[in-house]
């Protein structure tokens, strides 16, 4: 059996009285995406820590590439390559002698360093010091450090905050290239309509607590959130079926996953409708959902 | 680029810091005001006597101490105050952490790069002021004269060292980079100031129980008076004038009081490791 490249089972972390995770499990795979969601204060960055043997869990373990990430943080952190959210790095630095000082740590050659600085587009900018760098630069730069040794498992945290729509697809579209790769993703973020497309499973948290895990299509399963389907002459090719009727809501079609399939039988079959969108619930609608009694207090949820 | 050629963490993190002080014009503008410092001394120094002579080896080291007490703990402030709370505060600590290194390989990496580049600023400063006075100052012991600078440089480095260790343990210690300046700038002005006017005080008066014992006690409590008795004492304290000849008085030798020194920097680095270690994140 496939070992997972990050593995954590029954994950507590209190702080005196303060339960910063209560027993958080999940696994991601190599060639995974998994994205870290939740509202600020949720537990992200508390796992990302504990993934990367910074921080020992009160209970339960934390294991990368089948270790424990704790008692092996020196061994493992070979194979990890992160990238903390909002980081600096150092202004009076040029871009390529961060990349060299990050690269010196891990061993990496100066070909690589080089290779880099190409593949992510800063070779015209590589001798201007960091100060000079726009966000977007920084930001191209700081995945470049995280994936330096070509490490199994990538940790982001808030990768795309603050760039610009072009920059956020480029970054994606790396992180695409190394999940084909084999490296398992870990992204923690709030860009909730970004992210989508690009993940395999998404672990929602809510104070804490793991409020869901799964695949986009299993946590709109398990949402009450409807999917839809319009088109311009919906009412009258609905209208002598039965069957269809049933779902027509406010000039749609609105109907649980489902019920999908027997759907698209129905208008193909019934109706002869070939041509139509199948509107699903986003990430964002599905997320807003989950948090929204999460977010209210304890009295508020009663 | 060297950086890649090295393989030991704890040089690599140092080579990075040196190159950070000299980028930000750090090395460049200590090593100017040490230059400005020892020259003005030196070549100056006679002014206020009403006439220009280069002044004696004993006397030259005294007046070069009495000023350096203040200006190296600063500058050995001002160099570290951020090394850690400044990482911490641009998430540059956090990354580091998750790196293949331990937290003493980061802390030994530091301390490498800072004391190279106070080594630098004090020794080009101090040499060039000693050349100068060799090529000039016809009535010197050459030897002698390189031997008073060559002591006199090396505890100037070690009462760098350790204020660059204090400034570890307040940047570790600190949530803000502001209140590492601040909490800092206090200690530099109780060390450097109070406890030194307290201890001269003390030496002056005839108090009852400031016996030898007493006086030997509290200059070993502060490293900046441990600075003074070195160079006095080095020097031959007689020809230092009033308190300062009392300090030179103490009973430990020369040997005695750069072990206490030593003391002071083994056990401020055992502190500052043992605060890191345990450096929630």
């Amino acid at each position: 059996m496939l070992t997972p490249s990050v593995k954590l089972t029954d994950v507590s972390l209190r702080y005196n009285d303060f339960t910063a995770l209560n027993h958080v499990s999940f696994e991601v795979n190599a060639g995974q995406t998994m994205a870290l969601l939740g509202h600020n204060g949720a537990g992200k960055s508390s796992l990302i820590k504990i993934i990367l043997g910074l921080i020992i869990p009160t209970s339960g373990t934390a294991k990368v590439m089948g270790q424990c990430a704790h008692a092996n943080q020196q061994k493992s952190s070979i194979n990890l390559g992160y990238l903390p959210e909002d980081v600096s790095f150092y202004d009076k630095l040029s871009g390529r002698e961060v990349l060299g000082y990050f690269g010196a740590l891990k061993g990496v050659s100066l070909a690589r360093i080089d290779a880099l600085i190409e593949e992510f587009g800063l070779g015209y900018a590589q001798h201007r010091q960091l100060k000079t760098y726009s966000k977007g630069m920084k930001q191209r730069l700081g995945v470049a450090q995280a994936i330096l040794s070509q490490p199994k498992i990538l940790l982001l945290d808030e990768p795309t905050v603050g760039l610009d729509p072009q920059a956020s697809q480029f970054l994606y579209g790396k992180i695409n290239e190394l999940k084909q790769a084999g490296c398992a993703v870990v992204i923690s973020t709030h860009e909730l309509s970004l992210v989508e497309s690009h993940l395999d499973t998404a672990l929602i948290m809510a104070r804490g607590k793991r409020r869901a895990l799964g695949t986009c299509a299993e946590l709109r399963k398990a949402s009450s959130l409807k999917s839809s389907i319009h088109f311009d002459d919906l009412a009258q090719r609905v209208k002598s079926n039965a069957y269809l009727q049933q779902f027509y809501q406010q000039g749609m079609l609105q109907f649980d996953s489902s019920a999908k399939a027997e759907i698209v039988k129905h208008l193909v079959t019934q109706c002869q409708v070939f041509d139509f969108d199948i509107k699903e619930p986003r990430l964002e609608d599905i997320y807003h959902e989950l948090m929204g009694q999460s977010l209210c207090s304890p009295a508020e949820q009663a | 680029m060297l950086i890649t050629r090295l393989t030991s963490p704890v040089l690599i993190i140092a080579y990075k810091e040196i190159c950070d002080s000299s980028r930000n014009r750090w090395l460049a503008f200590m090593g100017s005001m040490f230059l400005v410092l020892s020259l003005s001394v030196s070549f100056a120094g006679s002014a206020v006597t009403g006439s220009l002579y280069l002044p004696e080896i004993d006397s030259l080291m005294s007046s070069l101490s009495t000023i350096s007490v203040f200006i190296i703990p600063l500058a050995a402030i001002l160099l570290c105050y951020d090394s850690f709370v400044g990482e911490d505060e641009s998430g540059t600590l956090l990354l580091l952490l998750s790196y293949p290194l331990t937290r003493l390989q980061i802390l030994l990496g530091k301390l490498l790069g800072h004391v190279i580049v106070m080594l630098v600023a004090t020794g080009a400063a101090f040499g060039l002021t000693a050349l100068l006075l060799l090529m000039l100052g016809e009535h010197y012991d050459k030897g002698e004269l390189i031997a008073a600078f060559a002591q006199f440089l090396l505890s100037s480095n070690l009462l760098a060292l350790t204020f660059i260790l204090i400034s570890y343990i307040v940047s570790l210690k600190s949530t803000e980079k502001a209140k590492a300046i601040g909490g800092l700038l206090l200690i530099w002005f109780l060390f450097v100031l109070i406890y030194d006017l307290i201890l001269l005080t003390i030496l002056v008066s005839d108090f009852s129980f400031a016996d030898q014992y007493v006086i030997n006690a509290l200059i070993a409590m502060s490293p900046t008076d441990l600075y003074r008795a070195i160079n006095l004492v080095a020097i031959d304290g007689n020809n230092a004038s009033g308190s300062l000849a009392m300090l030179a008085s103490s009973d430990w030798g020369l040997a005695s009081l750069y072990g206490l020194l030593l003391l002071w920097i083994s056990s401020l680095t055992l502190i500052s490791h043992r605060i890191f270690k345990y450096k929630p994140l």
